[in-house]
């Protein structure tokens, strides 16, 4: 099989960063150490006469940090329940591990990967350095001599120089760099953080050098040089010549000024988005186990007090104690079709604005409901949706889960924005006029169409016979709203149709009985509506004994695959690329004919990051004689949305810009003749965005499905 | 202030072109198959415009009424949802088949029966007939003044504050209540209903008003009172004919258009 022309970034899969590399290192001089002569070894606590500061010092860090636990806790714990959470341990456990510890969400931006890893390794082994001179200090276990303690100085000193590279990326990153996005909310503590471990970094090398100086430089010649960073920076204070009384003088106020920075630097975990250290391995063990695409389902909604999430209280208490996991590294924001757009929403921000919400309100209804057992609701006069969170902040959100993917702390940005469009739908009936529309068209005509002069069989004419769907045939081919009554899409829609005859599928359609499955209602917050609309359909597909369904449009699929099982409705889910991806793989369907073009791939979001299709329509193009495929800088899981997620397809845009200009521009930019994707509405955005950003017709890029390329390939050129 | 909404079920504007059909032996419209009939987009409006009405003046209520199929239902309960507070059907086979005139009388006596009634809105017209007289009929059998069109109604000075819209402007009016006021679509968009109001429309009941009810003699209503009489319902047709001119040369195709356009006397 062909494979693409050019290999894209794939989404990063391997586990442990660069623990191997920094394993090997101390493997190679731990065999060293073991090879060593002589018994080697110090006096813990050398020259400093005060070890009760150390535990006093712990005392106080512990005892901040079970204050910060529970005032933190208690402002979660006016959330929700959050029910599932202890459900597939397992699972859970292995993304705490690869998601928290190895952190594989940290190394997509490979610059913070290194440097993140530099400092965290840094970190934990230093800890675990200074645990074992506490524990050869005050315990009976004695083991800090001989070869280990040649290999304990090493690796000491190894990663202790890691850590330093790590804090010089961030200083070069912070203040020597033009990058803007962890400057977007930049504060005090930012400055504290990698100042103050560096500084503590330092100390240390200062502490252990000006010990070597006195007790090993000239004692032990051949124990010194294993402390190689100490031992350097002691070869050149060697220089100066300074008197024994001087180096213990320098040493005794080196070890107050590192310890005290040392436990300073621990104590602002309490305080700072240093406190990511826990929340963002606890977050991940949180974070769901199913699909990215699924909303979740409002049970007994018409048993509910207030619909969706208008208060703070509202939300579970994971998506409160998310909010305390957020770093503020604006990765979310970076990547976040409406805010390249210059549009009202930064994820960052509204998490922050969210965070600052809580601490303000929190302590109050934390207090009324301890007293009243009640939730709440009325003691803040601040309205969560409409003054914390603006209207066009939640509408201008696309759903298109780019933050989610992003965000290296395990924060769903996209349920909580939801939950507070749901508040503003159906609560609070604050709706854009055009969504509106579409949502009253729902109600009343079955589709989000409004004005459409197309009826759900015109695209049938001229096809010949069009088998109906009537549980005989193996496959309902699921044609949509967009794939029948937008004129665009007919073409898409007769191309797989054609296609599924030809691969010799046993197949049929519901014609005039397909209605909308609900999924608009859903994303634009009226969650009511689509269960009314979700339950109708799966009555109507149980009727009919449908199982197994290809669906024209990667929002139907999400909704038929991810989203109808919480409504009982379990069926095999196909979208159109995967299936004729199958067909060319099997040999049902021959692409013989060659389509000399050049062509650029958008993944929708909907089928790539929310369900992971990102090969079956590239197959398909590399299966296509004479296509040539050249990618996008944004591709696969960090492809950026067409614009029209989450609603927004039936919606004004407020903003600088219009996302589908951005995304047509970056499709122009590829100089390919024609722009491929999969989606009904992502060839819409691009029919409307690519002559807003390229005027003149000549040369023009046109958009087209996967079908439409695939249909030119198997029937020739022009072929209809 | 009790505010009466007339409201009608009407088959959706919508429809697409080609399954719209008629019954031209009965000058009846065939219902489409699959397509629900909606609320006349203007009676909407004027439910808007009571329901703002209602919230500017704490203690008024809206009564919504719709003559019509036992289907009108869901009409009624569109305008519960967005706030109305009672709803009322004239539903009876007598009331069928007639025109606006008929229409008015039977809306008229509903509007009587429920007795303490302020003011009547009404769409500017039903958005499937287009005629836009029975606010104007309902007024007259009420006695009651008119304002028509209007694009403002509040409340203020002797009744009402209404503004009309003119073909070249705008007409400001007071009026006195009780009085009639038809709404058009410049007052704006009905509002989107809150899903506690849906839920709440849902469990109200319907007022049920036969003929019976509402005292009238059958031979004024429906089709037998009807004065107006429907001659003929046909879809109009359309159509093109194209003709190609025949030459070898351009010229030649040119002076043959020219010799054609002649005949039709066109040049």
């Amino acid at each position: 099989m062909l494979q693409p022309t050019n290999v894209p970034e794939r989404p990063q899969r391997h586990v442990g960063g660069w623990w191997g590399p920094a394993v090997g290192v101390s493997a190679l001089g731990f065999y060293a150490a073991v090879t060593a002569e002589g018994t080697p070894g110090r006096e813990i606590g050398f020259n400093a006469d005060h070890p009760w500061a150390v535990y006093a010092f712990m005392a106080a860090l512990v005892g901040l940090m079970g204050y910060g636990f529970v005032r933190h806790a208690g402002l979660w714990m006016v959330g929700r329940p959050t029910p599932g959470l202890l459900r597939e341990i397992p699972h859970r456990l292995r993304n705490a591990a690869r998601l928290g510890l190895a952190q594989d969400k940290v190394r997509r931006d490979r610059y913070a990967g290194i440097m993140h890893w530099c400092i965290f390794s840094s970190i934990v082994v230093l800890t675990i350095v200074t645990a074992q001179v506490a524990i050869e200090a005050d315990f009976p276990l004695k083991f800090l001599h001989g070869p280990y303690y040649l290999f304990f100085s090493f690796y000491g000193d190894l990663f202790g120089v890691i850590g330093l590279i790590g804090v010089g990326m961030a200083l070069y990153r912070r203040y020597f760099s033009d990058f803007h996005r962890i400057r977007w909310d930049e504060r005090v503590e930012d400055h504290l953080i990698i100042l103050g471990l560096g500084l503590v970094l330092l100390t240390g090398f200062l502490l252990e050098s000006a010990r070597i100086l006195v007790t090993e430089l000239d004692q032990h010649p051949d124990w010194a040089p294993w402390s190689f960073a100490s031992y350097a920076l002691a070869l050149g204070l060697d220089v100066f010549d300074f008197s024994e009384g001087q180096i213990l003088w320098l040493h005794t106020w080196t070890w107050w000024v590192h310890i005290t920075m040392a436990f300073g630097w621990l104590g602002l975990i309490v305080f700072t988005r240093l406190d990511h250290l826990f929340f963002a391995p606890v977050n991940a063990f949180f974070l769901r186990t199913d699909s990215p695409g699924r909303l979740a389902k409002i049970e007994d909604i018409e048993q509910q007090e207030v619909f969706g999430v208008g208060y703070i209280q509202d939300f579970t208490w994971k998506q409160l104690f998310e909010l305390d996991a957020c770093v503020r590294c604006g990765r979310c924001s970076e990547v976040c079709p409406a805010n390249i757009a210059g549009q009202p929403l930064s994820p960052m921000h509204l998490i922050q604005d969210l965070k600052g919400h809580l601490a303000n309100v929190g302590p109050a209804i934390q207090r009324h409901q301890h007293e009243t057992g009640e939730i709440g609701r009325e003691v803040s006069s601040v309205a969560l949706v409409g003054d914390v969170i603006k209207d066009e902040t939640l509408w201008a959100c696309r759903t298109c889960g780019a933050c989610v993917q992003e965000c290296p702390v395990m924060i769903e940005h996209v349920p909580t924005i939801v939950d507070m469009r749901r508040f503003l739908v159906m609560n609070e009936a604050r709706i854009p006029a055009t969504a509106q529309a579409a949502l009253e068209n729902l109600e009343m005509r079955g589709h989000p169409w409004r004005g459409t002069a197309l009826e759900r069989t015109t695209w049938m004419e001229g096809l010949g016979d069009v088998p109906i769907f009537d549980g005989s045939q193996e496959y309902l081919y699921w044609v949509g709203c967009s794939g029948s009554l937008v004129e665009r899409n007919l073409p898409i829609t007769t191309a797989v149709f054609r296609l599924l005859r030809e691969a010799g599928t046993s197949f049929g359609v519901l014609g005039q009985e397909e209605t909308c499955n609900g999924d608009p209602a859903r994303r634009l917050g009226n969650e009511y509506l689509y269960q009314i609309l979700a339950q109708q359909l799966i009555e109507t597909f149980k009727a009919k004994n449908v199982q197994k369904v290809i669906t024209n449009c990667p929002h139907c699929f999400n909704t038929f695959k991810n989203e109808y099982p919480q409504f009982d409705g379990h069926f095999e889910v196909l979208h159109h690329t995967e299936f004729l991806a199958g067909a060319l793989q099997n040999g049902k369907l021959v692409a013989k004919h060659t389509v000399a073009t050049n062509v650029t791939y958008h993944d929708s979001c909907y089928l790539g990051r929310l369900n992971g299709v990102y090969d079956a329509p590239r197959q398909i193009i590399s299966m296509v004689h004479g296509a040539n495929l050249t990618e996008m800088q944004r591709n696969l899981s960090k492809g950026l949305c067409c614009g029209a997620g989450g609603g927004n397809m039936w919606q004004e845009e407020v903003g600088e810009r219009r996302v589908n200009h951005v995304r047509a521009e970056e499709a122009v930019r590829t100089g390919a003749e024609s722009v491929i994707s999969n989606c009904p509405f992502c060839i819409q955005m691009f029919e409307d965005g690519v002559p807003a950003v390229h005027p003149e017709e000549e040369g023009r890029m046109k958009p087209f499905d996967v079908a439409e390329l695939l249909e030119q390939a198997v029937f020739g050129p022009g072929a209809r | 202030m009790h505010i009466v909404v007339c409201a009608k079920q009407i088959p959706d504007p919508e429809t697409p072109p080609s399954a719209f059909k008629i019954d031209a032996a009965n000058n009846k419209v065939i219902p489409a198959q699959g397509i629900a009939p909606v609320l006349s987009q203007f009676d909407g409006i004027a439910a808007e415009a009571a329901l703002r009405i209602k919230e500017a003046n704490a203690g008024s209520k809206v009564t919504v009424i719709s003559m019509g199929a036992e289907s009108a239902q869901a009409a009624i309960k569109q305008v519960l949802a967005m706030g109305a507070d009672e709803g009322v059907l004239l539903n009876d086979p007598a009331f069928e088949d007639g025109d606006s005139h008929t229409t008015a009388t039977v809306l008229a006596a509903a509007i009587k029966k429920l007795g303490d009634v302020d003011a009547v809105f009404c769409g500017r017209q039903a958005a499937d007939w287009d005629m836009g007289q029975v606010g104007l009929l309902i007024a007259e059998d009420l006695g009651w003044p008119a304002a028509i069109i209007a694009k403002g109604v509040t409340t203020g000075g002797a009744g009402l504050q209404v503004t009309r819209v003119l073909e070249n402007g705008f007409e400001s009016l007071e009026a006195p209540l009780p009085a009639v006021v038809t709404v058009s679509n410049e007052f704006g968009e009905p509002r989107y209903p809150k899903l506690p109001q849906i839920m709440a429309a849902a469990k109200k009941t319907v007022t049920n008003w036969k003929i019976a009810d509402l005292g009238l003699d059958a031979g004024a209503v429906g089709k037998a009172g009807s004065r107006l009489k429907l001659e003929r319902l046909f879809i109009p047709e359309k159509g093109g004919k194209v003709e190609l001119m025949e030459g070898d040369t351009p010229q030649a195709q040119a002076a043959a258009l020219v010799a054609r356009l002649k005949a039709e006397k066109i040049l």
